[in-house]
Formats: structure tokens, sequence, C-alpha cells
């Protein structure tokens, strides 16, 4: 402290900037405004953007202690564990190869009879394989983060499936990273088809006693539905190629007040797996909200 | 009556230490966020507020926001969730941080229960509000864990200053 400023101002002990409560409303307000721009306006996304990339080193960095404890968990993985899993993948893929051959055939004979009856032809998507990095944090949301980003070419609102099946859908793009809503989530919906039926229908996310789940919507209480069937993508939304597996119903409740069942699914894809494969969206002009219509 | 028990004149605290303090309480939740487990205890909620008490001119609101819009963006949440809960935290420990000392250590605990308590419902009510999915009842856990933590952060923060005077360290010679 220069003496010059003693005899001018106050000395610094009672300077002390404003009041505790003004701080409190200004910051209150300010968390607020931030809240209801992030819910409903959108115009926290480049601030979003440019702080989880400011962030990036320092996540990599807490992210090594759980990785190195992987890898060395994978090192001490004694080898007739390996040898058992290798055997159990070789299985699969014997039991896989049939159909996988056949699968050739289908296609040239499916785009055939397309043609014969002048329908549209069927689109092959462009896929990349990405990292799950993390599952986020937030208690709220059932979300996971993949190692591929804006830079990669990971469009907004990109399906992503696994070998199970359709595991989420692109929900934020961030310049390295992106994050992906899983179908379990409350907000995410994926139009769906009833394999042995043919019954288009709407899924949502829901959480059955615990246990993350998804919700046929809308379905009558009289419609034909049974334990085991599956649901497969129907592709009318444009944004997943028709198709790919979603769940199979585990659980139908029927109630008399009510005029829906409440109908709910098990998803096929291993959520929790490693790695999974982000596919472009097909029609790529729709879907401006990155969620399924 | 004020004086009874024994107490210890601490160091004047080093500014360097609350920074490095902060942030290795950041990473640790941002660690301890990726267990996916909803009781674990906010470590930076309580180096905020364990700041906001003992050096309440230093650790002001304005940092508690700017971690808490960090710890937003990392995990994800609603932007300005935490920071809205920190800083109402910040305030609290501002408004009886002149009380508080006076007491011992578990009487403490007793009176920072309600205030993290409180920055916890601040954040479930928000969430639940904007319509989100309801996370389960162990994240009622998390302020109790946070009070319990409470006495570790006395012995650990204010160990710096609890080192005995070295008066070789400013003596005329």
């Amino acid at each position: 402290m220069a003496p010059a400023s003693f005899d001018r101002s106050p000395p610094p002990f009672f300077r002390v900037g404003f009041a505790p409560l003004t701080k409190l409303i200004f910051f209150s307000a300010l968390s607020l405004l931030l809240m209801f721009g992030d819910k409903q306006l959108q115009f926290t996304k480049p601030i979003r953007a440019s702080l989880s990339t400011l962030i990036l080193p320092v996540q990599w960095l807490v992210l090594q202690p759980g990785q190195v404890a992987s890898a060395i968990g994978d090192y001490f993985q004694n080898l007739e564990q390996a040898q058992k899993n290798l055997q159990a993948v070789q299985l699969e893929a014997l039991q896989q190869s049939t159909r996988s051959q056949q699968v050739e055939q289908l296609l040239i004979e499916n785009q055939n009879l397309r043609q014969l009856l002048d329908l549209k032809p069927t689109f092959t998507t462009s896929s990349q394989v990405a990292e799950v990095l993390f599952d986020v944090t937030d208690p709220y949301n059932q979300r996971i983060v993949i190692d591929k980003g804006e830079v990669k070419n990971v469009a907004l609102g990109s399906p992503v499936i696994d070998a199970g099946g359709v595991v989420g859908q692109v929900t934020r793009v961030y310049p390295f990273t992106a994050e992906v809503t899983l179908l379990t989530d409350r907000d995410q919906s994926i139009p769906v088809v009833n394999s042995r039926t043919g019954a288009r229908n709407i899924t949502r996310g829901d959480i059955l006693a615990g246990l993350p789940l998804i919700e046929l919507k809308f379905v009558p209480a009289s419609a034909d539905v049974k334990e085991g069937d599956l649901l497969t993508t129907s592709g009318i939304d444009g944004v997943y190629p028709a198709g790919l597996q979603v769940g199979r119903i585990s659980h139908i409740e029927r109630r008399v007040d009510i005029s829906f069942a409440r109908i709910h699914a098990t998803p096929l894809a291993e959520i929790k797996g490693r790695h999974v494969l982000v596919l472009q969206p097909t029609g790529s002009t729709s879907a401006p909200n990155g969620k399924a219509p | 009556m004020i004086m009874e028990r024994r107490q210890a004149l601490l160091l004047p605290v080093s500014p360097w230490f609350i920074a490095l303090s902060l942030v290795v309480s950041l990473l640790l939740s941002m660690l301890m966020g990726l267990a996916q487990a909803l009781w674990l205890p906010d470590v930076l909620a309580v180096c905020i507020f364990f700041w906001g008490i003992h050096q309440p001119r230093r650790v002001g609101m304005l940092i508690a926001f700017i971690f808490g819009l960090w710890i937003d963006v990392q995990q994800s949440s609603l932007m300005g969730q935490h920071a809205l809960s920190y800083v109402v935290l910040n305030y609290f420990a501002f408004s009886m941080h002149r009380r508080l000392l006076w007491f011992p250590v578990k009487e403490q605990m007793i009176q920072i229960l309600p205030f993290f308590v409180l920055s916890e419902a601040l954040g479930f009510i928000i969430r639940l509000s904007t319509g989100d999915d309801f996370p389960g009842w162990s994240l009622l856990l998390s302020p109790f864990m946070q009070t319990l933590l409470w006495p570790v952060a006395n012995f650990i923060l204010l160990a710096p200053q609890r080192r005995a005077h070295d008066p070789d360290a400013n003596r005329p010679i």
C-alpha cells in the first residue's frame, strides 16, 4: 500500500466491495439467466462449447487413473479367460456366418424386387467407430461422451449403435467430443416398428423399478403386443436407418381404467460397452433440434 | 470464557495454498463424478464453503460462480445449476463466518448441515422443474457426507497454518 493514498481513500480494511446480498442477487440472477438460456433459448451453446474445449486437458487428466487401472486389469486378466472369450466370439461368428453369407444375395434380390416394384432404393449410411470416454456425471440424464466430435464430422442428431443395437443419438457436439443421449433417457424418442406385427410405435426412455428401460407410447390396450416381440427402427423419421434393433418387449401391463397399455422393452444394445458406431443421419436435412421427431 | 479451550494461533494463510486446495478439490470432484454414485460428497462444495468461512475476503461469490460454471460444463448439467448452488453456499458461509468459528467442530457440523442440504435441494428442485428424471433417493445422502467431511477439511486445509512459527523467517540480522 502506497502511503500517499492513505489519506485520500479509506484504508483497505474498510473497503469490502459490494454488499454480500447485492452480490448474491447479481450472481443468482446471472445463473438463472444462464439456466433459462440453456433450456429455452440455446444461446449458451457457444459458451458451453468453448468452455468444454478449455476443460478437455483437465478432463483427460482426470480420466487417466481409471484408464490406467483398466489397462492393468486387462494385463493381468488370465490366459484362460482370454481363451474362453475367443472361443465364445468364434462360436458367435460361426453362428452368424450362415446369415451373413445370405445377406449379399438377399440384398441383390431385394434391390431387384424394389426395381421391379419401382420403389425408392434404400440408403447405405457411412459410419465411424468412436470410443466411449465416460458416462456423463449429471444424475438427471442418461448420456455418454464419445471421443469423436465436430472435427471428425460427427453431426448433431447422428444415430449411435453398437453390436447389440441402437444406443442413442448424438445430442451435443463439441469440437473434439460429442454427447450421446441414451435411448433409455426420458427425452429420447425413437420411431420403431414391431417386427412381428408391423405396427409402428414411438418409444421413450423410462425407468421401471430402478431399471433403465424403454417404454412404448400410445399403444391401445387391445393392441397385438406380446412379450418377446422385437422392435426395430422404422426409418420413417429420416434419422435412423430402417431395421436397426432397438429392444425386446419385456413387461406388458394392461389395466381397465387406462385406455393405453403400459409396455416396456429392454434395450438390446450393451450400453456400457467400450466402442460404438456413429452413423450419418439418413436424411441429413431433417431433425433440426437433434431430437427424433 | 471465550478462550476457555486451548487454541492455537494460526499463521497467515497463503493464497497459493487456497488456490491449490480449490484446484485439487475440483479434480477430486471430477474424479468422483465418474464413479456415478449419487451419495458421494461434493468435495468442491465443502472446499468453497470452508474458505468462505475462514477466508471470506479471498474466496467470494465470483470464485464460487466460476467453479460452479466449470462443474456445470464438465458434468453437462444445466448451465448455471452448480454455479447457483455454490454462490448460495458461499453467501451463507459469509453470513455466518463470524459466529461459526466460536463453536467446536462437532457443533459446527450441526450448524452447516442445513446449508449443504439447501444447496443440494436447490439443484434438485431446479432440475425437476425443468422436466428431468428423478435420479434416486441416495442423492439426499450427499449433504450428510459433505458434513462428515468437515472435520477432515478442518484438519487438512488448516494444517499449513498450524505449523510452528519460524522466527528465522523474518528476523533482522
